[in-house]
């Protein structure tokens, strides 16, 4: 299987050529375009607890499915192109036997023995900020495809490294991770997630992006109407 | 005799922005809210582009295409325009052949070209509702625009594009508009029409223009979080 980015940096899509028999799995709603030798199938998982209540917000994702759209070739040489819902790019990451955590906006596809676990709920014990976001825990050999809100940026974790909760695509299960506040004297209000971040120790890859999707739905959302 | 006009398109393929230059005289029509910015020259009538439009109010459900008319009146001119969307522009100089458009990809076109609606009828759909493309056709330049970037393929055999990724296609393809078996649609679509695996498959020959965003996943993506009004 071959992938190719197209239209890098800001609306970003990845485009696959498929030979017979290949297959990739990939987020629901993400394929934009395809040629006709392709089957396409639907599984489900069932997803995490988002965790935590939130006055005003409905657990979103407590007890929901995610959807998962699976295609297969039956031909060589077929093209699927698939993209993020948010503006923002993609990223390619090779496992070779290793587990990411990937944020639940960020997963984008994988394939080859890529184990795709929605149940993950590392974080959830520690946060009330977890509604708007699930965690998938990826292991195995094969090729994960990751999304971005904004840019992405790799940082190759020795030591300690701190990101805002919102902006972690994606980790290395290999790294120590707690949950606190930026910093102690922060004044603010804790429900909701504000100035919660997560402190990364040890040795392992993290990606980030430079915007804050969960953020911009807790600003946008409040000045809906409520469903 | 119709002449191109002078164009730019700047700032591609994010934030691509249309910059155009009449010649004292010339008119360029343009869906309302484009015009970014102009200089005095221009003169700007807003509303319907001739009697050929008189159709559309009923066929779109009431709502008629609406376009507004630049001229410039007084002298060469510029007007600056942007779509709605963060993404891209393309320009398409049509002459004697046509190009079927969705709705939100049209951005503007000169004298010379017709738009006109096409309805793609309630068969086969969920929520009854259809897609509803344009057909600009004529001669002169068109202008469209996408929600992220702008890819162009050239179809020679057949392919699959999901509905609310299509900018635009030539008349030359046939299409067809459906369900692909097993192809489940993201998670709130039916409440954002675009259908849930709804795709249009095209085949013969020709060329299309894709996008590689769409609203309706972003809009689903913040229904998530809408209050809940049990709360």
């Amino acid at each position: 299987m071959h992938f190719e980015m197209l239209c890098r940096p800001a609306a970003t899509a990845v485009r696959y050529t498929l030979d017979r028999g290949e297959s990739i799995t990939c987020e629901v709603g993400a394929m934009v375009a395809m040629t006709t030798g392709l089957t396409v199938s639907t599984t489900s998982k069932s997803r995490g607890g988002g965790g935590g209540i939130v006055k005003g917000l409905k657990r979103m994702f407590s007890g929901e499915n995610f959807f998962l759209n699976h295609f297969t070739s039956q031909e060589d040489q077929q093209t699927l192109v698939i993209a993020p819902t948010m503006m923002g790019d993609c990223r390619h990451h090779r496992l070779s036997g290793g587990t990411m955590i990937v944020q639940g906006s960020s997963w984008l596809a994988s394939s080859g023995e890529i184990e795709i676990d929605t149940t993950w709920q590392g974080f959830t014990s520690a946060l009330f900020s977890g509604e708007s976001m699930f965690w998938v825990r990826c292991s195995g050999r094969g090729d994960l495809f990751l999304s971005s809100y904004g840019a992405i940026y790799a940082v190759p974790v020795s030591g300690q490294y701190t990101v805002d909760t919102g902006h972690i695509v994606a980790f290395e299960e290999t790294l120590r991770y707690r949950i606190g506040k930026a910093s102690p004297s922060l004044i603010g209000s804790f429900l909701g997630g504000e100035g919660l971040v997560c402190k990364f120790e040890g040795q392992g890859l993290l990606y980030c992006q430079s915007h804050n999707a969960p953020s911009l739905g807790k600003l946008l959302g409040p000045k809906l109407k409520p469903r | 005799m119709p002449s191109s006009l002078q164009f730019q398109i700047e700032c591609r393929p994010d934030f691509s922005l249309l910059a155009v230059q009449l010649k004292q005289g010339e008119k360029i029509f343009a869906e309302p809210a484009a015009m970014a910015s102009m200089s005095p020259q221009i003169t700007l009538q807003a509303g319907l582009k001739g009697g050929a439009l008189k159709s559309l109010g009923r066929m779109l459900g009431g709502e008629s295409l609406i376009v507004n008319t630049f001229t410039a009146t007084n002298g060469p001119g510029e007007i600056l325009f942007a779509p709605g969307h963060l993404g891209d522009t393309h320009h398409y100089q049509l002459s004697g052949g046509a190009v079927l458009l969705q709705r939100g990809a049209y951005l503007a076109s000169s004298e010379g070209v017709d738009v006109s609606a096409q309805w793609q009828g309630a068969k086969g759909f969920f929520s009854g509702e259809g897609l509803v493309l344009l057909k600009a056709s004529g001669t002169g330049d068109l202008f469209f625009n996408s929600y992220g970037a702008i890819l162009e393929i050239d179809v020679r055999d057949q392919f699959i594009v999901d509905s609310g990724y299509i900018v635009a296609f030539e008349d030359t393809l046939q299409y067809n508009i459906g369900l692909l078996p097993g192809l489940r649609g993201g998670g709130f679509k039916r409440l954002f029409f675009s259908g849930e695996g709804l795709v249009c498959r095209f085949s013969g020959e020709g060329r299309i223009w894709i996008q590689t965003r769409h609203l309706a996943p972003y809009l689903s993506w913040i229904h998530a979080f809408r209050p809940s009004s049990s709360s």
